[in-house]
């Protein structure tokens, strides 16, 4: 057990079913509820709950609203801080994900909890990173702690971060010319 | 003369123009070098004093995220360890109990105790290997032979289980791969009770050293605020005051049966970051000895796999406390034996950003202290 | 040496062995034999019982029994001898190389391993020998921008001034020290400002940032320590007056100067400390920072000479502390370590029957006297010592000592990391001038209480 925290977080238990013998979801925990209806409550139509489920959540953002959603996250919960970014592509929906996933040292209550906010930008055929219409706002000022993994998926993925004070390379050399090797389109020698 | 310098000709995509300033001298600490590690790091120094600091990771990049998507979940595990050699259970936990929760098994009890005592274990090999490295960038030789010689009793009861000293590619989604030798609890007491008496003199001649306190104290100072702020996890993290440990806050296995404590120091400074650690190393050897008291005498290590186990469309995001901090596993699956996505979200990376920030203002002789102290393992950062 | 050897045929043996007996034979007639007779003009013969000792002179009484011992003494008190062999730098050489080997051993077993321990069949002895074989054979690299001149003359003034400070060392009673210089400290002193100079020149002759660092870095310690060192000798020097260091040791023939001035030996011990670049001091040569300082582009025998001289010098330091604190060759004499009758009666050997008819002398090797007829005025009872005892064990009295300090200077390379640049200017320009200040008072103090010193109690 911790030296240092006071209580357990609220744990709820699904209530038993008691509706006709058709497949219904258990309702969602509650703690968790309660935070992502702070954020649903505030911007109603840009943000969509992707899943809640105990201990971790997802809200879906359009990418025009993301930089007011983490402004919000991060004034009025207790989420202080960025664990990762993650960039996923989805070359059907010609659509590149980028997921951030958020956690919180201040309060002891949220401890177990993550939070990730994810987005979708379009994604073209023929990238030409920083120049094309895969934009993102930067959250670097937001969560300072964001800024080596921008610049990881921006050199990993194609996507541009508007705001970003330093967006160059990180982890591939510095002549790199092919594209962004987490894209689908990169194949692996040989497989 | 600090004119700008306008290039005449386009430069190829990523290489930038730097103009050249009298007073500032650019050193290269790059790969090459007794005091970096497997990275460069990219130093302005202003006589004595470092104006900037830039790190330049990527040598050792393999590509580990971009290989897992073509490869299955079970093939996954020997590339995916090789990051951290010698912590190597403990980067595959997040990754094993990721595929669990995907797949939807359970794993039984006994190889969950097996799979809590190798990670522990491996836990101090890494950080003797770490401690060695931050003494000889000291200039202690002998704090270099110390940890590097007693670390040799542990990976020889890793030896004795995984049949490897390091890279082990124990862990398994379901279990762990195969089970102790007979006479493993006794061997791995033993053995478990002299390291800690060896460790324990690390204070007389390091931690009490008048001139590694000189050295240390005060220098790279990170505040609370700041340790929340930039986002740094695992020792970094305690040692400015901020008790998080991910064995605490959100057990994993039989974490929550047993008696974990963390060590929390509130300087914030070089001196409190090599030391935390050493006593987490203490620390270790106590869950060690409580889980082989606990630890169920029979019963199977593994749950049998259907074979090419697929997740459905799914997600899932795990966390671990390894060596170096917590350690994070992001799997997106789609009906396919092989991950969508997946993404490791190691605690070196997540301390980088840290790195140009103690250092800017921070004397050259003190790089070497502060660098290593962040807890950096760059062959992890890179993956 | 990775050829796999062929199998043996006599004829090619003999072969060898007829060509390299050609070549010395050759070479022996046609150059050496000239170049001897060239020295032998050239050099100044001396004089023996009267007779100028011509080559030729002194073959022949080589195999004279009753006039080796002379012929042998000769040799012994010229300079030459004293220059190569003892005091200078032979015997420093070979400290010097049991120092690395010692240190390599003694570091080892703090650290839990073995050391050197495959070269030679003891323990690793030959080592040594293995890694100069090693270093000879080696190419010498030069950076394709360093100034040559300097670059090539840095090592070899290195050990020239490494070597200039060991002459200067008194070793045993009898004026046995290469240089004998009224103001042999105040030399001693201009010769340690001269290492700064060379370690500057080296590292900027090199043309390359990282030891340009170091020497750099060299250069502030080295120069920041100076002034603590002679200021925490001076304290010795107005106790004795003189700046002589036969006579500085002469005057501790009843107490080591340690007992009145423990600050002044501290405050020496960490400037010399500081000055050898010995570890916490070894910021010039930081691996972990600047790969190797300025000794970084040195490589083959330069970095051999620079080891050499490294040591050298340590040996020479820790000599000049046995000098001034410990009582240098001081001690009790108990060379030869025999009953006093069968030094002064000697032993009477029998014949069958039981009657001595025979009587042997042991005088103490009368080869080291100074005056052939000592031994007789010792056993007559008018000499207490003669110069050849007192030699002997003076040496053994000097050499223990100085190994003893050899041995702390050793050890903090063991416990120690490494001290930052500006704790080591910290120290060097305010603390420890402060406490050789102390020193000094405490020197004056004790002068004009007339406890010690010219005219005093003791």
């Amino acid at each position: 057990m911790s030296t240092s925290e006071t209580t357990p977080p609220p744990k709820a238990t699904p209530p038993p079913k008691a509706t006709p013998p058709e497949k219904t979801e258990p309702p969602a925990p509650a703690f968790e509820k309660s935070y992502i209806d702070q954020i649903t409550n505030q911007f109603t139509d840009d943000v969509e709950i992707g899943y809640i489920k105990e201990n971790r959540t997802r809200i879906n953002v359009k990418k025009e609203k993301i930089a007011d959603v983490a402004k919000f996250i991060k004034d009025n919960t207790p989420f202080d801080h960025a664990e990762s970014v993650t960039g996923v592509d989805f070359p059907e929906d010609k659509e590149i994900g980028v997921i951030y996933h958020l956690g919180s040292y201040t309060d002891s209550t949220y401890s177990k909890q993550v939070l990730a906010l994810a987005t979708r930008v379009p994604r073209e055929e023929n990238p030409n990173p920083g120049n094309d219409s895969t934009k993102l706002p930067s959250l670097r000022d937001m969560f300072y702690s964001v800024e080596f993994h921008e610049r990881e998926v921006f050199e990993m993925l194609g996507v541009y971060f508007e705001g970003h004070p330093d967006n160059r390379r990180l982890l591939l050399p510095e002549d790199w010319a092919d594209l962004p090797p987490l894209r689908k389109d990169f194949r692996n020698k040989g497989r | 003369m600090t004119e700008q310098v306008i290039p005449t000709k386009q430069m190829p995509p990523g290489l930038q123009v730097e103009n050249v300033d009298d007073r500032i001298m650019t050193l290269n600490v790059g790969p090459q070098h007794p005091g970096s590690g497997h990275m460069r790091i990219i130093v302005k120094i202003d006589g004595d004093y470092i104006v900037d600091a830039d790190p330049d990771p990527g040598y050792v990049h393999r590509g580990e995220e971009k290989m897992a998507e073509s490869r299955n979940y079970i093939t996954n595990i020997p590339h995916l360890e090789r990051p951290v050699i010698h912590d190597s259970c403990n980067i595959l936990y997040p990754y094993v109990l990721g595929v669990e929760d995907l797949v939807g098994i359970e794993v039984p009890e006994r190889a969950k105790y097996v799979r809590v005592i190798t990670a522990e274990l491996n836990r101090c090999i890494y950080i003797q290997y770490w401690l060695a490295i931050y003494g000889i960038f000291l200039g202690h030789s002998t704090m270099f032979m110390w940890p590097a010689g007693d670390r040799e009793l542990l990976i020889d009861l890793m030896e004795k289980v995984t049949g490897a000293r390091v890279t082990h590619a124990y862990f398994i989604p379901g279990g762990v791969r195969n089970d102790v030798p007979a006479n493993f609890e006794d061997v791995c007491l033993r053995q478990v009770n002299y390291f800690e008496k060896r460790i324990k003199e690390y204070a007389d001649i390091f931690y009490d050293n008048p001139i590694l306190k000189a050295r240390t104290e005060d220098t790279g100072v990170l505040s609370r605020e700041d340790a929340i702020r930039l986002g740094t996890t695992g020792s970094v993290l305690r040692a400015s005051g901020v008790d998080y440990d991910v064995r605490i806050k959100e057990p994993y296995d039989v974490y929550d049966e047993l008696d974990v404590h963390t060590n929390v120091l509130k300087s914030g400074d070089s001196y409190a970051r090599s030391k935390i650690p050493w006593l987490d190393m203490l620390e270790s050897c106590n869950i060690i000895r409580q889980a082989l008291e606990k630890m169920p005498k029979s019963g199977s290590i593994r749950t049998k796999l259907k074979p090419n186990p697929k997740g459905g469309e799914d997600e899932v995001y795990r966390r671990v406390e390894s060596g170096r901090g917590s350690a994070g596993c992001h799997i997106i699956s789609k009906s396919k034996p092989e991950p969508y996505r997946l993404k490791l979200s190691v605690s070196s990376f997540r301390n980088l950003i840290a790195l140009p920030y103690l250092l800017k203002g921070e004397k050259l002789g003190n790089m070497p202290a502060v660098y290593w102290s962040l807890n950096y393992w760059p062959v992890e950062a890179d993956r | 040496m990775s050829v796999i050897a062929p199998k043996f045929r006599l004829g090619y043996f003999l072969k060898a062995i007829f060509d390299n007996a050609f070549w010395i034979l050759t070479l022996v007639t046609l150059a050496g034999i000239p170049a001897i007779q060239i020295a032998l003009f050239l050099m100044p013969l001396p004089v023996i019982d009267g007779e100028l000792l011509t080559a030729f002179l002194a073959f022949t009484w080589l195999f004279n029994p009753t006039m080796q011992i002379p012929l042998i003494k000769a040799l012994l008190y010229s300079d030459l001898f004293r220059i190569a062999a003892f005091p200078g730098f032979g015997f420093a050489a070979l400290i010097a190389a049991g120092t690395i080997f010692v240190e390599r051993k003694m570091l080892a077993k703090l650290q839990l391993r073995v050391g050197p321990f495959y070269c030679g069949k003891i323990e690793g002895i030959l080592q040594l020998a293995g890694d100069g074989l090693k270093l000879i054979s080696k190419e010498i690299i030069i950076p394709a921008k360093a100034d040559k001149p300097l670059f090539w003359a840095a090592p070899v003034l290195f050990v020239g001034t490494a070597a200039a400070f060991v002459a200067l060392i008194p070793v045993a009673p009898g004026g046995w020290v290469v240089a004998d210089l009224d103001v042999g400290l105040l030399a001693v002193f201009a010769v340690i400002g001269f290492f700064p100079i060379i370690t500057i020149l080296s590292a900027w002759s090199a043309n390359s940032k990282f030891p340009f660092i170091g020497g750099i870095r060299a250069l502030h310690q080295m120069v920041s320590f100076e002034i603590p060192l002679i200021l925490s000798l001076l304290g010795v020097v107005i106790l004795t007056g003189t700046l002589n260091l036969s006579e500085i040791v002469e005057s501790q023939s009843n107490f080591p100067w340690i007992i009145f001035m423990p600050i002044g030996a501290i405050v020496f011990f960490t400037t010399m400390l500081a000055e050898l670049e010995r570890i916490p001091f070894d910021l010039p040569e930081a691996e972990s920072e600047i790969v190797a300082g300025w000794l970084t582009e040195f490589s083959g025998m330069m970095y051999g000479l620079v080891q050499l001289g490294s040591y050298l010098k340590l040996y020479a330091f820790a000599a000049l502390f046995v000098i001034i604190f410990l009582g240098g060759w001081t001690g009790p004499v108990f060379w030869p370590p025999l009953d006093a009758e069968l030094i002064t009666e000697g032993v009477p050997i029998p014949n069958y029957v039981g009657d001595p008819i025979l009587t042997v002398a042991t005088p103490g090797l009368p080869l080291f006297d100074k005056d052939p007829n000592e031994w007789v005025q010792q056993q007559q009872g008018e000499l207490m010592y003669t110069s050849g005892q007192l030699l002997i064990s003076g040496v053994i009295w000097f050499v223990l000592k100085t190994v003893g300090v050899i041995f702390f200077i050793l050890l903090p390379r063991g416990v120690f990391p490494r001290i930052r640049l500006d704790m080591l200017l910290h120290i060097g320009w305010y603390k420890l001038i402060g406490l050789a200040f102390v020193n000094i008072f405490i020197a004056l103090g004790l002068v004009y209480a007339g406890v010690i010193g010219p005219g005093g109690i003791l």
